[in-house]
């Protein structure tokens, strides 16, 4: 069955809302790590959410702990409007969720794997067919688990996700192991899911597809929220107005650019400009004073340079970085952030 | 219900369940087809020559119990001394005697059963909890205790079932074996009734190891933890401790001992020697039966406890 058959409607409300949030995990001989440290999140309804964060980071202890799998020191939490983890029972046929790398009984065929968590769940069992076709598993699901590749196993789970219509979706890492054309897929695949009123919050370490596909987002660093909000807003955030130029007399330009008090960066072959109101009248000025401009590109910043940016994982040649390096939330200047 | 029935074909799909059911009906087949091969059916002259040996037997058995009365000896020591009657199948030699054999037979098939169940239990859970299994059905049933309870109760449940089965099915091919190749032996009601409690207890020890494994394994997150649980018990406790036992001259070594009630659950009861008395000490499956109810609620009670609390990976 195709999901945007079945629209939900939803007024904006907090899907998942997330508040001081704490875990310490603690080892046996007395070692602790703080993985969450007072950490929010707010996930509205009908967002496609991206949920970012360096390795160790929180990430998934904080989708661990919402879909009741790691006990929180201490927190609130909610998920659809009810209390997690104490509601869970309630909501958990209308949340679907894949976490990290779902293992699935290798010797059971993906059709046979999805037809006992249907039948678990208490959901028909027409609706395996359904999502194995959704997934592109419909001509392999007779196959063992265990001859699937990674690819196929994410799809597998990703299956196993909406097996019940959820209402709310939960994907980590989910295009983890799946090639190209699959992560494609699975893009393609969210958008449908949103379209047709799912909200869905999604980690991923591919930053790039995070910025396709989603319109709002939260990072989070140490076990605290670096930031949230819309795509856009974080991103036009770390916007200063920089432009690259490409022009005959570059060592001319820059003289006129910096003479009429905007800061220039020269490079081999261009110019990086900053605080350019207005991109016209660099051509103007330049054009004036007869140097014409071959190229004029805004350099807007993307998702993976504000990533590094906000974490501080900003890699250095020949200085390897390791995971809890990364800048403690609060040391990083936000300036205009949500 | 579901659930349940989920879990069962869960745990029928398993590998490693398939490969002890194989090797359950293996080492059955062994100990028949070794039972068959050392037996035959009497020969007309071996069963006159058993039925002169009864009457020879008798014969001294009523001198003995003459010259018993005679000395004035005590009624009872000279009756229970008499209490069983020769039988002919008393003296048939390489023949197999149902009513002979059959109970040591159960014997070891319960043990097979036992250990059978301790592993598939133990494995059920640990491997689940190893693979990511569990977390996974957890996000469809967020309930702890119910997804692990069912758990418990589909792998009892099954191992309830194979007992069962194969108690039925053993029992009655030894019996075809002995119709065929032996002698039935004196299989009166008395004698099915003592057998049919032999093999209730049996099945009460295999559901016991069952629910042993389950929850060791639940406690240790993994299979290995079960079966490191039973290979510590045994060399730490049932080896160690009795030497030590036997070092300090403790009065009743065998009564700190699982493998004591284990004996005395099967036989109803078991007596031991005291140390220090020219007497003996009896443990009754009464007994035993506290013990395995106390050790069931400090593993398994532990195991879904911890299970409740803890983080999943």
């Amino acid at each position: 069955m195709d999901v945007t058959s079945t629209v939900w409607f939803w007024p904006m409300t907090a899907v998942i809302q997330i508040e001081g949030l704490r875990k310490t995990f603690r080892g046996l001989r007395g070692g602790a790590r703080v993985a969450l440290d007072g950490f929010d999140m707010t996930v509205e309804a009908g967002q496609i959410h991206g949920f970012l964060g360096p390795n160790g980071s929180g990430k998934t202890t904080t989708l661990r702990t919402l879909l009741g799998l790691v006990r929180a020191d201490s927190g609130h939490m909610s998920i659809l409007g009810q209390p997690a983890p104490d509601a869970l029972p309630e909501v958990a046929p209308r949340v679907g969720a894949i976490v990290e790398s779902p293992q699935f009984f290798g010797n059971f065929t993906g059709r046979r794997t999805l037809r006992l968590l249907a039948r678990a769940g208490g959901v028909p069992a027409e609706r395996v067919e359904a999502v194995l076709a959704q997934v592109g598993l419909r001509d392999r699901g007779n196959e063992r688990v265990k001859a699937y590749s990674l690819g196929m196993k994410q799809r597998l789970a990703v299956a196993s996700a909406l097996l019940k219509r959820p209402e709310l979706l939960i994907l980590d890492e989910p295009a983890n192991g799946l090639d190209p054309a699959g992560i494609r897929e699975m893009r393609d695949l969210m958008r449908e899911l949103s379209s047709a009123g799912i909200t869905v919050l999604v980690s991923s370490h591919i930053l790039g597809e995070i910025q396709l596909i989603c319109d709002h987002v939260t990072i989070i660093s140490r076990g605290q929220r670096v930031t949230t909000g819309p795509v856009s807003a974080v991103l036009s955030g770390f916007d200063k107005g920089e432009y690259r130029v490409r022009v005959g007399d570059l060592a001319r330009a820059a003289e006129v650019l910096t003479t009429a008090g905007l800061p220039v960066t020269k490079n081999d072959d261009h110019l990086v400009v900053a605080d350019v109101g207005d991109a016209a009248w660099i051509s103007e000025q330049l054009g004036q004073r007869g140097m014409w401009v071959s190229e004029l590109t805004p350099l807007t910043p993307d998702l993976e340079s504000v990533f590094l940016q906000l974490t501080g994982t900003t890699p250095e040649p020949g200085a390897p970085r390791q995971v809890d390096e990364v800048v403690k939330p609060g040391t990083i200047d936000l300036g205009e952030q949500p | 219900m579901n659930l349940a029935l989920a879990e069962l074909s869960r745990l029928v799909a398993r590998r490693f369940v398939q490969l002890m059911a194989v090797l359950l009906i293996a080492a059955f087949g062994v100990t028949m087809a070794t039972t068959v091969a050392g037996s035959h059916q009497p020969t007309t002259a071996e069963w006159e020559r058993a039925e002169r040996e009864v009457q020879l037997t008798q014969a001294r058995l009523e001198q003995f119990r003459q010259e018993c009365e005679q000395r004035r000896v005590s009624r009872t020591f000279c009756d229970g001394y008499l209490e069983r009657e020769p039988r002919v199948e008393d003296y048939l030699f390489g023949v197999f005697v149902f009513s002979h054999e059959i109970t040591d037979l159960l014997y070891f098939m319960i043990a097979f059963l036992a250990l059978f169940a301790f592993l598939v239990a133990a494995s059920f859970v640990g491997a689940e909890l190893t693979s990511g299994g569990m977390t996974n059905l957890l996000l469809w049933r967020p309930q702890r205790a119910t997804v692990l309870g069912t758990k418990l109760a589909t792998v009892l449940a099954a191992v309830l079932a194979v007992s069962v089965v194969a108690s039925v099915l053993y029992t009655a091919a030894f019996y075809a074996i002995a119709q065929a190749t032996g002698v039935p032996g004196a299989v009166d009601a008395e004698f099915w009734g003592d057998l049919a409690v032999t093999v209730l207890r049996g099945i009460g020890l295999v559901l016991y190891a069952a629910a042993i494994g389950f929850g060791a394994a639940t406690l240790g997150r993994h299979t290995a933890a079960a079966l490191g649980l039973v290979a510590t018990y045994t060399i730490v406790w049932e080896i160690g401790a009795r030497i030590v036992f036997e070092v300090v001259e403790t009065a009743r070594p065998e009564q700190y001992m699982l493998s004591s009630y284990i004996a005395a659950w099967m036989d109803g009861e078991l007596s031991f020697p005291e140390r220090y008395l020219n007497d003996e000490y009896t443990l009754t499956w009464v007994h035993a039966g506290a013990v395995f109810a106390i050790t069931l609620a400090l593993i398994v009670g532990a195991a879904f406890a911890t299970f409740r609390q803890r983080d999943l990976a």
